[in-house]
Order: structure tokens, then C-alpha cells, then sequence
């Protein structure tokens, strides 16, 4: 006997079985979208090309807090393969009552990884002494505008400055987060020395020099003598003293960005997987409702099921049909539940939400949605097969 | 009666398992603010402070009288004090460069001083200035040289006494005497701030000073570790509150179905008791108690399989990586905030299904 057209099944504990679906697709998705994003805009926090590669301090607790040698930026730049090289300071702080950070650079040398669209004002240059330029996001949570004077208050240090906001940038990453500054004027709200900064990024030709390479270059660099003075020095150099400091390479570190973003993470135990795991996890946790859903669905239509058993179907049969007439409605469960995620989340990006002072990007990945579909799918054929028993007539 | 009917064990665990969720995850965010906030009783926070006018958001546009410099004065334990002016000026160097900077009046012998300054000559008195560093290097200045300062159509010529390094602001600013710098501005009776440390027990001092300063001025720390780790730590908290919401909506449904399990698998016994004569309102007030007895004591289990299983997992962790310490905890706040929760959500849930109950006449329900 064919049971798929027919129609036993009541709409309304249907319905609720699938809003249960939905609300149990929604806390998966808002888990695994929100710990991902998290972890994806972390690792994206210096560039997310390959062929840029971070030069960092390995000791350093954070990516943020490491020191390496300002004087490795001359050391490397007359390497093969070495295009563009970027020394970067960043430095947490507290502007009008909020925490932002700070990234002091050499402006022509970071526009060359990180183009910068200018919004209003002017671009910054290495000789502005007392201005920053401000990332877009960060000048719109603080109202702040070109001309605007401001007081920068120390974390790590004792002190204070005072910077005029000379422009406000887009670049469509974490720069938007963050305000921007002459390099020197980083190493002030640091509260290192002219000599130090937190990382180098350096842009390579892939097809000349890998991140093995490269280290392997600078440990020679570190073993050579300084190199004499040149006859012109760098703009850097003209307006800061930078005296031939040791290089040791033991404590130096050369990575992709995105690489040595991870090693951060993954020395908290916060891997891609682990993550993906705690979501299923959570989602299993959540899956006893589901499971009891399904049941109670089952418990709501004993009265169909036993006409529909005296009838002459078998359980095999009814179990069947109730999986196929259940699978739509699961599968629209979690696409609804997906979405509603994704618009909560949303929310949570526009009003600000933000790990480590920087916005976390949500973005559905189709690998998850799918695994979102099967799981909820799956818990509810368990929850099916397991109230069989239910379905002999009494 | 009810509760000993073959699901109740089942909607317990669904519950306890959702709330088991929300407590590992809490506890484990407790450890991870526990850590920031370590980290920030290991800095040294600093003993420095400024007192600007109250509405200023930058030091130029602050505005303070002299006089509170008195009072700043007065305060036991002090480092030091420096009233200070700071404004923008024009720079004119012998070689007819010109350019805009930042010049600070104050007691030059006692900033540089505090500053721990480097300085190649000796801190400037009457008509001498020291300049920043960088800005030496920017405006090729030296020691020794005469530099004009113009502000509007004031113009002083001062002679450099010395080229300092700080690593602070004043690398690229010009120091000059209060003298100097009133001259300059045309103004006896204003200060643009007033810095001043203390060597111990800040806070005590701040307090009292607080409540002899004009309200027109505020004091504030330089050194602000306390609000960025309360930040980071709201930050985090901000995504645990909103991912909560969801949890505890998963409890909604979850105590939706358990009341509906109930109202189904104690339809016999809501038949008798109706048959029986009971009030309408009784199945109602009992599916309703029924959930909650449920949801509480899921929630207590959960809150016990979440801080277990946390703990478990963080010292299989620890085993495993030597290099990661979690300790999972739970404040008892945040434990009857779960309790609370749970059970608020649980009525929410299991509302609709005892209404259903209480409104089914004893016709509709089966024996």
C-alpha cells in the first residue's frame, strides 16, 4: 500500500516539530557562524594573502606584544624575492572613554600591502607629528571627524598624547577598527624604544623567496656585521635614531600573517576544529529536545498509526513514509533556522559587536549549512527509528 | 504521580543538557576574563594623572585656572606637579623654514626630569627653549641655534638650550618656560592641564582631591590598563549574553515539548481528574508546576554536568598540552541567573501546551 499522498499526518504538531528544528538549527548556526567568524577574523587581522609574511617575535604571549629589532627592515630589504616591507608598532589605548588600537607604520611603506581608500582628508605621512588618520568604523562608533583633536591615553604605559585626526580611511579589513600613526608615534604609546617594533610584513615574490628562505637570510644577516652607513639614509632614519642592534634569530619567527595568527590561537587550544567540534557538541547537546520532539510527534498521531497499522502497513513501511514526510520540513527547519542565525548575527555586526576591539565578520559557510542540514535530519530519523516500537497497535 | 511517568527522566536530561551548554561555556569564559584581569593586577599601572577641564576632549581645547594648580599642589605624597600650557605655533628657523608645532610651557627642569629626559644641553630658562628630538632632526634645529616661536602676531626669538629625547610627544615638540609660553598666548590666569604623580595609595589621594577640585575640571589616569580590560572583558561577555539568547530559547522549545510530552502521556489521569470535577484551572496550574519541577531540576543538573564536563576537558587539556590552563568557574550570581533563566524561559515554553490542558473539555480527552 503507497502511503506518500496520503495525508495523515496532523499539520499543527508537525509545525511545532519544525519550529523545534528551527530554534535547535539556530543555535548551531549562531555557535559555529560566531566562534568561526571569530577565528576567521582573527587570522585575517594582517592580510589574508599569501604571498605576505609576518616577521614576528616567537616569545611574545600575543601577537601584539612581541618586540623585534626596527633595524631587520634595512637588514632585508636588499634580499631577492623581497618586494615591499612594512615594520609595524600596535599599541592598545583609550580614546574618549573607548579602548582602540594603535598601528604606528611608515605610510609609504604600509601603503604599499594595505592600499588605503582615503574617505575625507588627506593621507598620512611618515613627517606628521601629531596626526592620525582613522579606519572608517572606528570614526563612525566615535563620531569623530577630520580636524577633531583627541587625547590618547596609555594601557601598557604611563602616558599621554594629543593627535589631530587628519583623515578617515576604508580599507574593507580590521583596519577599519583601528586609527593609524607615523611609526614613532606607535612606539611612543608602546612604550618601546625607537629600536623595537611589534612585526615586520613583508610582501615576497612566491617565486623567488619562501618564509623558510627568508628566515634562513635573516639568521645570516643576524651572523654578518652591521652594515656600514649608507651614503643616503631612509626617511625612517632621517627622522628617528636607529643605532645597529643585535639580531637574534632564536627568538625570531617568519610565518604567512594568516599562519601566525593561528599560532596564536592554537596555542589557547583554538583550532578550526576544535571550534567546528565544540559546535557539533553543542548542537548534540540541544539534540535530546529533538530527540523528545520526534517522540512526542510520534506519541501525537498513535491514533493514525494504529488505523494505518490494522490496515495492513507495515512498520518498516510507516517508518519509511514518516522519515519522507518529516524530511521537507526538517530540511526547511534548518534553512529557516540558518537564516534567522545569519540576520541575528548581522545584527550583532552593525550594532558593534567585537572581539578584541575589532568587528567579527559572519559569514555563512556552505560546508556548515549542509552539516546544519544533515545533523538536524539525522536527529530526527534517531528519534523516529527509536519511537518505532510505538507504532505496533495496541 | 505525573513525575514518575517514563519520559520525565528524558525532558530532564533535554534541559540539563541545553543548560549544561551555557554553564561549560560560561565557566570557561569566567577563566578567560579571570586571565585578563591577572594580567592586569601583574602591570604596573601607573601613578600618573591630569587634571583638564571638564569638557575638553583634547589638551589644547582644555582650559584649567592657575589657581587649581594650588590645590593639585596640596596633595600629600606627590612625585611631582607641572601646570602646563600647550599650544600650536608657528616655527621659524634661521633657515627660513617655517612649519607648525606643538609648544608646551611649563617648568622645563622639573618636566624633563620627570620625563627622564636625555638632553644634550641643560633645560631652558628665560629666553632659551629645548626642543624635541625628532623635531630637531625634522627642522634641522641644533643646540646652540636661535629659533622664532609665533603665535598670531606674537613672535619670540629663543635661543636653543638643548635637543631632548623622551619617547613621548614632546620628541617632536618645543619646551619652553611658563614665561615664555604666556607671553606667547596673552594669558596669565588659564592652564591647559595640570600633571601630576603620586607615589602610593593614588587612589585615597584622588578621592580627596576630587572633592576640594571646581567641578569645571575632572581628573584622569594616563595609564588606562583597568578600562581597556574591562572592555575586552565586556566585549566577550557581550557575545556570550546574545549566543544565551538562543540557548535559552532552545530551553523554550525544549519545555514546550516536555509539556506537551506531559499533557499526552497524562491524558488518562487529566481525564479523571476533570471527570472527578476539578476546576479548569487545575491542569493548567499542574502541567505548568509539572514543567517547572522539570526545568529546575534539569537546570541543577545541567549546571553540574556543564561545570564537570567543563573541568574534565580542561585537565584532559592540561594533560594532553601542557601549555594550556583553564580552571572553568562559576560565580554564585551567575548560577541563580542560569536557575532563573531556565525556569522563566520553561514558563514561556510550557505555557501554550497547559492552556491546550486546561481549555480540552472531557469529551476530547482520550481514556
Amino acid at each position: 500500500m503507497r502511503l506518500i499522498s496520503f495525508k495523515y499526518m496532523q499539520r499543527q504538531p508537525l509545525l511545532i516539530l519544525t519550529l523545534v528544528l528551527m530554534i535547535a538549527s539556530v543555535l548551531f548556526s549562531i555557535t559555529s557562524f560566531g566562534f568561526l567568524g571569530f577565528y576567521k577574523t582573527f587570522n585575517a587581522y594582517l592580510g589574508e594573502e599569501e604571498d605576505i609574511i609576518a616577521i614576528y617575535e616567537t616569545r611574545s604571549a600575543t601577537p601584539f606584544t612581541g618586540v623585534i629589532p626596527l633595524q631587520l627592515t634595512t637588514r632585508i630589504e636588499n634580499i631577492s624575492g623581497v618586494i615591499a616591507n612594512s615594520p609595524e608598532i600596535i599599541a592598545p589605548t583609550l580614546v574618549r572613554g573607548k579602548s582602540v588600537f594603535f598601528r604606528g607604520v611608515i605610510p609609504e611603506e604600509f601603503s604599499k600591502l594595505n592600499p588605503l581608500t582615503m574617505l575625507e582628508g588627506e593621507t598620512l605621512q611618515l613627517r606628521d607629528t601629531y596626526a592620525t588618520i582613522v579606519g572608517k568604523r572606528l570614526a563612525d562608533s566615535m563620531g569623530l571627524r577630520v580636524g577633531d583633536g583627541v587625547l590618547v591615553l596609555g594601557v601598557r604605559i604611563d602616558r599621554y598624547l594629543e593627535l589631530d585626526v587628519k583623515g578617515i580611511y576604508e580599507s574593507k579589513s580590521a583596519l577599519d577598527d583601528e586609527a593609524i600613526v607615523p611609526l614613532y608615534i606607535g612606539q611612543w604609546l608602546r612604550g618601546t624604544s625607537y629600536q623595537t617594533i611589534t612585526v615586520i610584513r613583508v610582501k615576497i615574490d612566491k617565486g623567488k623567496l619562501t618564509p623558510t628562505q627568508l628566515y634562513a637570510a635573516i639568521a645570516d644577516e643576524a651572523e654578518a656585521s652591521p652594515p656600514s652607513r649608507k651614503t643616503k639614509p631612509s626617511p625612517i632614519e632621517e627622522i628617528i635614531p636607529i643605532s645597529n642592534a643585535a639580531i637574534n634569530p632564536e627568538t625570531i619567527g617568519v610565518k604567512e600573517t594568516q599562519e601566525f595568527m593561528k599560532t596564536y590561537l592554537e596555542k589557547s587550544g583554538m583550532t578550526q576544529e576544535t571550534l567546528l567540534i565544540l559546535s557539533v557538541v553543542v548542537f548534540s547537546f540541544a539534540s535530546a529536545t529533538l530527540f523528545s520532539a520526534s517522540h512526542t510527534l510520534i506519541r501525537q498521531h498513535e491514533h493514525e498509526i494504529a488505523v494505518l497499522r490494522s490496515l495492513g502497513i507495515s512498520t518498516k513501511t510507516l517508518r519509511l513514509n514518516l522519515i519522507i514526510k518529516v524530511l521537507p520540513w526538517s530540511i526547511a527547519a534548518s534553512l529557516v533556522g540558518v537564516l534567522i542565525a545569519e540576520a541575528a548575527l548581522f545584527a550583532m555586526e552593525s550594532i558593534g559587536l567585537q572581539a578584541l576591539f575589532h568587528t567579527i565578520h559572519f559569514q555563512p559557510d556552505p560546508l556548515l549549512i549542509i552539516l546544519n542540514v544533515l545533523l538536524v535530519f539525522a536527529i530526527v530519523v534517531l528519534g523516529i527509528m527509536h519511537s518505532s516500537k510505538k507504532l505496533n497497535p495496541k | 504521580m505525573l513525575l514518575r511517568k517514563s519520559g520525565t527522566v528524558e525532558s530532564m536530561l533535554a534541559i540539563a543538557l541545553i543548560v549544561a551548554i551555557l554553564a561549560s561555556i560560561t565557566s570557561v569564559v569566567n577563566h578567560v576574563n579571570s586571565q585578563a584581569e591577572t594580567v592586569r593586577k601583574l602591570l604596573n599601572v601607573g601613578e600618573t594623572f591630569l587634571v583638564l577641564s571638564k569638557n575638553s576632549t583634547s589638551i589644547t581645547d582644555s582650559k584649567v585656572d592657575t589657581e587649581v594648580a594650588n590645590l593639585v599642589k596640596n596633595v600629600a605624597n606627590t612625585r611631582y606637579v607641572l601646570p602646563q600650557k600647550v599650544f600650536t605655533a608657528n616655527l621659524i628657523t634661521t633657515s627660513d623654514h617655517s612649519q607648525t608645532v606643538l609648544v608646551r610651557g611649563v617648568n622645563t627642569q622639573d618636566f624633563l626630569e620627570a620625563r627622564n629626559a636625555q638632553n644634550n644641553g641643560v633645560s631652558a630658562n628665560g629666553t632659551q627653549a629645548n626642543v624635541g628630538e625628532i623635531l630637531s632632526r625634522l627642522a634641522s634645529v641644533d643646540k646652540g641655534d636661535e629659533i622664532n616661536i609665533a603665535v598670531g602676531n606674537r613672535m619670540v626669538t629663543l635661543e636653543v638650550a638643548g635637543i631632548i629625547q623622551t619617547l613621548t610627544q614632546s620628541d617632536t615638540e618645543i619646551i619652553v618656560p611658563m614665561n615664555v609660553a604666556n607671553h606667547l598666548t596673552e594669558d596669565n590666569s588659564k592652564l591647559s592641564l595640570i600633571e601630576f604623580a603620586i607615589k602610593d595609595d593614588a587612589q585615597t589621594e584622588i578621592d580627596n582631591l576630587n572633592e576640594r577640585l571646581p567641578a569645571n575640571v575632572k581628573i584622569l589616569p594616563t595609564q588606562q590598563t583597568q578600562a581597556f580590560i574591562q572592555d575586552l572583558n565586556t566585549q566577550t561577555l557581550s557575545f556570550l549574553s546574545l549566543w544565551s539568547i538562543a540557548v535559552y530559547a532552545t530551553v523554550t522549545a525544549a519545555s514546550y515539548v516536555v509539556a506537551s510530552r506531559l499533557t499526552i502521556e497524562s491524558s488518562y489521569e487529566l481525564t479523571m481528574l476533570k471527570a472527578l470535577g476539578v476546576k479548569p484551572i487545575f491542569p493548567f496550574k499542574l502541567i505548568l508546576s509539572l514543567t517547572l519541577v522539570i526545568a529546575l531540576l534539569g537546570s541543577v543538573l545541567g549546571l553540574a554536568i556543564g561545570l564537570s564536563g567543563a573541568q574534565i576537558i580542561s585537565t584532559t587539556t592540561r594533560w594532553l598540552l601542557k601549555n594550556i590552563q583553564i580552571a572553568p568557574v562559576l560565580e554564585i550570581q551567575q548560577i541563580a541567573q542560569i536557575i532563573l533563566f531556565t525556569l522563566a524561559a520553561s514558563i514561556l515554553g510550557s505555557i501554550f501546551p497547559a492552556l491546550k490542558a486546561m481549555r480540552k473539555t472531557y469529551a476530547e480527552l482520550p481514556l
